[in-house]
């Protein structure tokens, strides 16, 4: 690697943190635990550090936009996660965000493929 | 269950040390790790307990301890960014009122009190020397409690930036050329060189390099046999030190020859300074002059040697700050 390229692995961290807390609170629409979310996660082709999913999760929960409850009754304690009218309101927002993010860059795309 | 799961937790927990919350975290990490490894040792969705090995992968992907306790601390640093640079600029200021007033308590043998901040007691030079480097760590250590405290309060605190003479940030290497300042330093090496030679070859003929005349046939020591010897030897080895330096400066620009060659100085200055002023004179100059003049030429002597240390110790701390302003913002 020459020093003019990029560090993809730093750069992409950032970037991952925006879209992690939208992939995160559109999940919640369904009760899930933490490892349960790690899982289906990668069923659907990305792979998040599970080390950064809980301390996101504890954030999002201390702002009010998802709520906690251990579920003691199975085999092994699993500490559940829903999300919160509060969180449906902030997702919505970032959704709205994201979107923007995306339509601004498709159409960047287009100007540039034409040049 | 594992021992090796444990000391895990027990190190995250180690570095969570103080959170209210520590005890939930660990929960949620166990569990997850216990679930991780029993789907593969295949005892999942069974209360069976995994196997070591499989607990272990987990452990590992989970990463380390530490890594993972840092993930759920605050993310707001010691002093914000923003305050950095002020912690040299205000503690280069309180120093220079840390030193000055040192000056004051060694020329003027007097306690100096700025209430209720500073107290300065009266010192001898040598104590002073000795005091200044702690004065500077006390300096650098109060000005970042204060930064620390109000990057903690979260509040946006708008400080002074006092501007005098040359900003550190504006301190640029010099933009002379390559071969140019190689020159220039070798030219200066050469000179000192030539110098310091000079200088033991009228030492192994007289024994004092100080004459009070400039006839080469007929010279005369300034000073006592004495005294003169010390002095000589101790002026010798400034102008050795020097001449190294510059020597060393035509392999490496690094300002830690500076800062070794500042420290040196201020280390031979105060050799000098110790130096018993009374019956310093040859009897002959002496008594040529009038004991009054005799007397402020002591205190010149002394007063010039005091202006070097100060202004050495002021090169040394810069090039101190310089250095640690760098590895600084080398750090990520």
């Amino acid at each position: 690697m020459t020093n003019n390229e990029p560090d993809i692995g730093s750069l992409e961290t950032e970037m991952n943190r925006g879209f992690l807390h939208i992939l995160v609170l559109a999940l919640l629409e369904k009760d899930m635990y933490g490892y349960s979310m790690v899982k289906h996660i990668e069923t659907l082709g990305y792979k998040v550090e599970e080390n950064t999913l809980y301390p996101l999760l504890r954030r999002l929960e201390k702002n009010g936009w998802i709520a906690s409850k251990w579920n003691l009754t199975e085999d092994r304690p699993r500490k559940f996660y829903a999300i919160t009218a509060a969180g449906r309101a902030l997702r919505a927002n970032l959704l709205d965000v994201w979107k923007t993010q995306n339509r601004v860059l498709e159409k960047i795309n287009k100007e540039t493929s034409h040049v | 269950m594992s021992d090796k799961l444990e000391a895990y937790l027990e190190e995250i927990s180690h570095f969570l040390s103080g959170r209210a919350e520590r005890e939930e975290i660990l929960s949620e990490i166990r569990s997850h790790i216990l679930e991780k490894a029993a789907e593969g040792t295949g005892a999942s969705g069974t209360a069976g307990a995994p196997g070591d090995a499989a607990v272990d992968e987990a452990i590992a992907a989970f990463g380390p301890a530490r890594k993972v306790a840092g993930r759920y601390v605050d993310d707001r640093p010691i002093i914000a960014p923003a305050y950095k640079r002020y912690l040299f600029r205000y503690t280069s200021m309180l120093f220079a009122v840390h030193a000055a007033l040192t000056v004051l308590a060694v020329v003027f043998k007097k306690d100096f009190v700025i209430f209720p901040f500073l107290f300065m007691p009266k010192l001898g030079i040598i104590d002073a020397l000795m005091y200044l480097p702690m004065a500077f760590l006390a300096d650098l250590g109060i000005v970042a409690v204060v930064l620390y405290f109000i990057t903690q309060s979260g509040k946006d605190v708008k400080l002074p930036w006092p501007k005098f003479a040359v900003d550190l940030d504006e301190v640029k290497p010099p933009k002379k050329s390559f071969w140019l300042s190689r020159v220039a330093t070798a030219v200066g090496a050469v000179i000192m060189l030539a110098v310091t030679d000079f200088a033991l070859y009228v030492f192994a003929r007289h024994q004092t390099i100080f004459f009070a005349n400039a006839d080469w046939d007929n010279l005369r020591p300034l000073f006592m046999p004495a005294p003169g010897r010390r002095i000589s030897l101790i002026v010798i080895a400034m102008f050795a030190a020097s001449t190294m330096a510059l020597f060393v400066k035509l392999f490496t620009r690094s300002r830690w020859v500076d800062v070794a060659s500042n420290a040196v100085t201020i280390g031979l200055v105060g050799l000098l300074l110790r130096q018993p002023v009374d019956d310093l004179f040859v009897a002959e100059i002496a008594g040529r002059f009038s004991p009054r003049i005799v007397t402020w030429g002591k205190y010149s002597v002394l007063i010039t040697l005091l202006f070097i240390a100060l202004m050495t110790t002021i090169e040394l701390v810069k090039g101190i700050v310089v250095i640690s302003r760098r590895k600084l913002s080398q750090v990520k």
